[in-house]
């Protein structure tokens, strides 16, 4: 008897976002099929990838890392050369330094900054806060109206800062709105029926469903992950259509494997090159799982990961 | 497996309002019970203009003009022993959000509305019953199987027949009523659809209590597999108890405002 492939291809579908303008913006989203299912139907937008950069630039970085960034002073150089790396579809600005805890930047300045970064780069553009709720929703407030006409995406609201957030960047000032639920299914679910509820088009929200580090935690992102792209091609609900942003960056640079000096663990090897292979292995296990974005920081896994993507669709 | 389907009644030519809103073709009559039935969650709409011997095909193709081209295309379900007007309202019909549903046929003169369904690419409600009340769920079991070798004969599909197990009303049929479960439950194992026109059992009760005994058999039918009802949507409780029955079910996944969306 002759084989039949089964076809898995649902009626339902991944909500298409667009980031950025002109020749350069991109769109996230949009496939009917499971994550590099294009054997099951065409999935027009490949998962894209973003670099992400920091408002407090390259001293913090190990020198690997730094290396690539030679020459860069401000901010806006260090974007400018980020996005000129092989394999880089947008730019990630990080505003580590607005954290209270931290350096507490005053909003000012990282507006500032930020418009120095939109104006240096012609790729899309995702602003990262620092992780404070309140000074955030602030710091997104005044960033989106500095950036109004960019499409920016901006990461994220939260159950604590939605209102705030969503009123400013969705509908004040027509930007890209994040919804951060911390590896909780429910909540991802609801944090968009509510930013919805505000008046937000559900075209204009991205979920960051949280991420954790290959190895830390990870399964629960996975299934998240795919529960969640269950429920939307499968169930077809609409309140768990919005394309996935993965910015694991940070989780994979904060664990031992990637920061233990290799004196302090000589089996091991090079830190630089332990940090590079976290990077690929947790995007790639998002990538498999649904995301359709992922922000990662080492020129080297940008390269790579985009370059197997590119292999795979 | 999925979504519970509330197919809304309102539009049913025995209230005085809607008999009256048919026969002088007075849109907003209709479309006000059509909205509201569709905000309080009816996936479908049924359109019920009683026997219409004399004008049903204009009658219901001016409907189901009138209703889909208002609401984003609803899927409708037509109800009428007059089969050209089913036909004429099939013929102007928008398949966009669904197909039309038949309502309906049974096992014993009305078991020409499946070839009707078949011939038109239609759902068809199939009525357990041939002349009057089935004894038993054998009963009920034998028609079902004719009713379903009938379609599938015509070339249906099994998720098409949507089986109803004909609700009896608790005044005076109590002893029957887990029988009407049993029904449910079989039909469910067998894989097939249910529907039927649940507010049925609490007929006859004061008017203040209806709604919690057609809430409780909805919720212990659910259980039992039906995948539908015809019911009324505005009525307190029958669309929170089918979304909280659709959360326990795992059929959508819960987030807090679930009741909102």
């Amino acid at each position: 008897m002759p084989f039949k492939k089964p076809v898995q291809k649902y009626s339902a579908s991944i909500n298409t976002v667009e980031l950025g303008t002109g020749d350069k913006k991109i769109a996230i989203g949009g496939e009917s099929v499971l994550p590099f299912y294009t054997f099951d139907g065409e999935i027009a937008n490949a998962p894209k990838v973003g670099i992400e950069i920091s408002d407090l630039g390259m001293a913090e970085e190990l020198p690997g890392l730094r290396a690539y960034y030679d020459g860069a002073e401000s901010v806006a150089d260090i974007a400018k050369k980020a996005a000129s790396m092989e394999g880089v579809d947008f730019v990630c600005l990080k505003f580590a330094g607005a954290d209270p805890n931290g350096e507490n930047k005053p909003v000012e300045d990282c507006v500032a900054v930020a418009k120095e970064v939109a104006e240096a780069i012609d790729l899309p553009l995702v602003i990262e806060g620092c992780k404070n709720a309140e000074k955030d929703a602030a710091l997104f407030e005044k960033v989106a109206d500095a950036l109004q006409g960019k499409n920016v995406l901006f990461l994220s609201a939260k159950e604590e800062n939605y209102k705030a957030v969503g009123a400013a960047v969705g509908l004040a000032y027509g930007q890209k709105v994040g919804g951060e639920s911390s590896v909780d299914i429910n909540l991802a679910k609801q944090l968009n029926v509510l930013v919805t509820q505000l008046g937000v088009s559900s075209q204009n929200i991205v979920m960051n469903l949280g991420t954790a580090a290959a190895g830390y935690g990870f399964e629960y992102v996975v299934s998240t992950m795919d529960r969640v792209k269950a429920a939307a091609l499968a169930q077809n609900d609409a309140m768990l259509q919005m394309p996935i942003i993965a910015p694991i960056a940070s989780d994979c640079w904060g664990v031992k494997e990637a920061v233990v000096s290799e004196e302090e663990v000589p089996e091991w090897g090079p830190v630089d090159e332990r940090g590079i292979c976290m990077e690929i292995t947790t995007a790639v296990s998002c990538l498999a799982s649904g995301a359709n974005a992922v922000i990662l920081k080492h020129p080297e896994s940008v390269k790579t990961v985009s370059r197997l993507i590119k292999e795979l669709i | 497996m999925a979504k519970f389907i509330i197919i809304g009644e309102r539009i049913h030519c025995i209230s005085k309002s809607m008999r009256e809103a048919m026969a002088k073709r007075d849109p907003e009559p209709i479309l006000k019970l059509a909205k509201a039935q569709i905000d309080a969650g009816a996936a479908y709409i049924d359109v019920n203009i009683g026997p219409a011997e004399k004008d049903g095909e204009d009658l219901m193709k001016w409907a189901v003009q009138l209703i889909q081209s208002n609401f984003d295309n609803v899927p409708l379900c037509l109800d009428t022993a007059n089969r050209k007007a089913i036909e004429a309202g099939i013929s102007v019909y928008n398949r966009a959000k669904g197909k039309p549903i038949v309502n309906s046929a049974d096992a014993g003169d009305r078991i020409e509305n499946i070839d009707l369904a078949a011939a038109n690419e239609a759902i068809c409600i199939a009525l357990c019953s041939k002349a009057g009340i089935p004894a038993d769920n054998d009963e009920r079991m034998q028609y079902c199987q004719e009713m379903l070798e009938r379609g599938l004969m015509q070339g249906m599909e099994a998720e098409d027949l949507w089986f109803d197990p004909l609700f009896l009303v608790i005044k005076g049929m109590q002893d029957k009523q887990v029988e009407v479960l049993e029904a449910i439950k079989l039909f469910s194992e067998m894989g097939l659809n249910s529907t039927g026109g649940l507010s049925n059992v609490s007929n006859g009760m004061p008017k203040d209590i209806r709604h919690i005994v057609n809430n409780a058999m909805l919720a212990m039918s659910i259980q039992c597999g039906l995948t539908s009802a015809i019911v009324n949507p505005c009525e307190p409780g029958i669309k929170e108890t089918v979304r909280s029955c659709d959360i326990i079910k795992n059929e959508t996944l819960y987030a807090d405002s679930f009741l909102e969306i």
